[in-house]
């Protein structure tokens, strides 16, 4: 997979001496041709910001960002092969859906006949057919979203960078729009650079995704990768639920660490990479609710006391207190009609092979 | 919960509500019925008649005075709404700059000083002017009316350009559009009801103002409400109130046409 966006030590600073922002640092970021890539984060975190430099809406303070080779950090949004489909999808209201879709080829100066059979062909990949001579005012919210797709779509960008634009949508139309986009993307070979605060969302659609906090990429990788092995308790925690025991490291060797549980009991634990521990340090463990299982007591790894536990059909989440007094959710897989456990009865907790991980603090 | 305050139910509000509006038109309608006066008349009622509109219709200086007026306001009206344009994306378009307050009180200057004021300081520049150049045309009147229209056009065009989402020209330029392409396909065609209303607005005010004209017009460039005056401290006929009521109508129709546009937007 060849390159097409590479950014190089960028960062983006607003304002002017005490007043300064510093948006994003030292941002470092290889995306690949006809990759599906999302900037995941919580609002603030400069995931927009990064859209907005890429686009051109913004220039960078430092470093270096290129498309397809070409420095493109001081050139303009009208100067670079990227089109953007905006969160409130800022369709032009005294325009035609067709005119709409045509109006980066017009701006590019195309021949009128390649601008009627484009916004033609776009037309019909989005199935807007019917709609090409209606104003945005006289359509859906969905449709005006597919025409904001394929007027963005129409001039042929190397890349497609989309700003939360599903999240005006209802859950419906979302799903729908979630596998349009991919559909799409699957069919044009565009680049598209994603950007949602929708955990969700980023590991159902993406290929790859960054995970971005005050103004810094905290992990790049696959979804897979993203939710088994969070290198940042950041990431852990904003995806998916997750436990975090504090625990001493009991022993070292080559595969990893060998960790003492709440309760005595000592488990092995996979150690992110660069990280060597001594013994007898406390480090911060994570173990996904779904990856333990109940046990018999004192049949498990430890044991918990019963808390709370709260029924959601496919699934039952057990609240447990450990021996130490440190907390610990477990997400039982309701396979048969079971009962809920009685709070205060100790039950013992089984951790699944190869789950638990330590983290990078 | 206390039940919504309605100021509708306050006690005598019927009566003050009535008693504005006769203060408001009832010596409009006074005037305007008189102009139908078969006599000469502005207090006794002698019938029906259309005699001082064909009067007034008839009468060469009302003619030329009206044309002269209207000619004003038009191009007054035009250069005013050209200019404003720039200043309210200026005001608008950009991110906030220091003194910007200062130039938005600067641009709406004529609706705080008072026209007496803005008069005589014309009086003296226009009067040294004329006396080193020589030059008495039109071009004083011309300046000194669009000097007079620029808040009044500005102001509507601002307001839509307020109600404009900045993202639609992002937009544009994501999509390859040049800044000036970006203008003439985006920000202009959505700006039209806007600049329209400004127009009106400033055509309206140059047409109504006596006190600027009458301080800066020459020999022979009466505007129709400067003549109007000057008849006044003459003999007043119904001639007079027929003039009137048709200079109202035009009024009433451009104002009526700018609060169509204006209402319209969104």
């Amino acid at each position: 997979m060849s390159v097409e966006i590479e950014i190089t030590g960028l960062g983006k600073i607003f304002g002017q001496g005490a007043a300064a922002f510093r948006a994003l640092s030292d941002i470092n970021l290889s995306i690949g041709t006809g990759e599906f890539f999302t900037l995941l984060g919580p609002s603030g975190c400069g995931k927009t910001t990064l859209l907005r430099v890429i686009a051109g809406f913004e220039s960078p303070s430092m470093g270096s960002l290129k498309i397809n080779g070409d420095e493109v950090a001081a050139k303009g949004p009208n100067a670079r092969p990227v089109n953007t489909v905006f969160q409130n999808y800022a369709l032009f209201p005294h325009m035609s859906v067709a005119q709409n879709i045509g109006f980066g080829l017009k701006m590019l100066g195309k021949p009128k006949a390649e601008i009627d059979s484009t916004v033609a062909e776009m037309l019909r990949l989005v199935r807007m057919e019917a709609m090409a001579d209606r104003k945005p005012s006289e359509i859906s919210g969905g449709q005006q979203q597919r025409v904001a797709l394929a007027r963005a779509l129409a001039p042929r960008p190397r890349v497609l960078l989309l700003d939360e634009p599903l999240s005006a949508l209802d859950l419906k139309l979302r799903k729908e729009m979630q596998s349009e986009l991919k559909r799409l993307q699957g069919e044009t070979g565009i680049t598209f650079v994603f950007v949602t605060h929708d955990q969700e969302e980023a590991l159902t659609m993406s290929d790859r995704i960054a995970v971005m906090s005050a103004g810094r990429i905290l992990q790049c990788g696959t979804p897979h990768d993203i939710y088994h092995a969070p290198t940042d308790r950041f990431v852990a925690d904003f995806i998916g639920d997750t436990n975090f025991l504090t625990v001493p490291v009991a022993a070292l060797d080559d595969q990893g660490a060998t960790v003492t549980l709440p309760g005595g009991a000592q488990a092995a634990a996979r150690l992110p990479e660069g990280m060597r521990p001594v013994t007898g340090e406390e480090v911060t463990a994570v173990i996904r609710p779904e990856q333990a299982t109940l046990a018999e007591p004192g049949a498990g790894d430890m044991d918990g006391v019963v808390e709370t536990s709260t029924f959601f059909g496919t699934d039952t989440h057990i609240h447990l207190k450990l021996a130490d007094g440190q907390g610990f959710v477990l997400r039982r897989q309701n396979t048969a009609d079971l009962a809920a456990p009685d709070p205060g009865s100790t039950l013992g907790i089984a951790l699944g092979a190869g789950t638990l991980r330590i983290l990078k603090d | 919960m206390a039940k919504s305050y309605d100021v509708r139910r306050l006690p005598g509000f019927g009566a003050i509500a009535v008693l504005t509006f006769i203060l408001l038109y009832l010596p409009i309608l006074v005037l305007v019925v008189f102009s139908f006066n078969a006599g000469p008349s502005q207090s006794e009622w002698d019938g029906f008649s259309l005699q001082w509109y064909v009067a007034a219709f008839g009468n060469q200086q009302v003619q030329d005075v009206s044309i002269r007026s209207l000619w004003l306001a038009a191009v007054a009206a035009g250069m005013a709404t050209a200019l404003a344009v720039p200043a309210a994306l200026a005001t608008t378009r950009v991110s906030r700059f220091p003194g910007q307050t200062m130039i938005y009180a600067l641009i709406n200057q004529p609706l705080m000083v008072p026209e007496i004021v803005t008069g005589i300081a014309l009086l003296i520049v226009v009067a040294w002017v004329k006396v080193n150049t020589g030059y008495s045309g039109m071009a004083y009147l011309v300046l000194a009316h669009t000097a007079f229209c620029i808040p009044f056009a500005y102001l509507p065009i601002r307001a839509r350009l307020e109600t404009l989402d900045p993202t639609l020209e992002t937009a544009a330029a994501d999509l390859y559009a040049n800044p000036w392409q970006a203008f003439r396909y985006i920000t202009l065609p959505l700006l039209v009801p806007g600049i329209a209303a400004g127009f009106m607005l400033g055509f309206v005010i140059s047409l109504d103002t006596v006190v600027i004209t009458e301080f800066v017009k020459s020999a022979g460039q009466d505007t129709l409400p400067t003549y109007m005056l000057g008849q006044l401290r003459r003999v007043i006929t119904p001639e007079m109130n027929a003039i009137a009521t048709l200079f109202l109508a035009l009024s009433l129709l451009f104002v009526t046409a700018f609060f169509l546009i204006t209402r319209k937007r969104g």
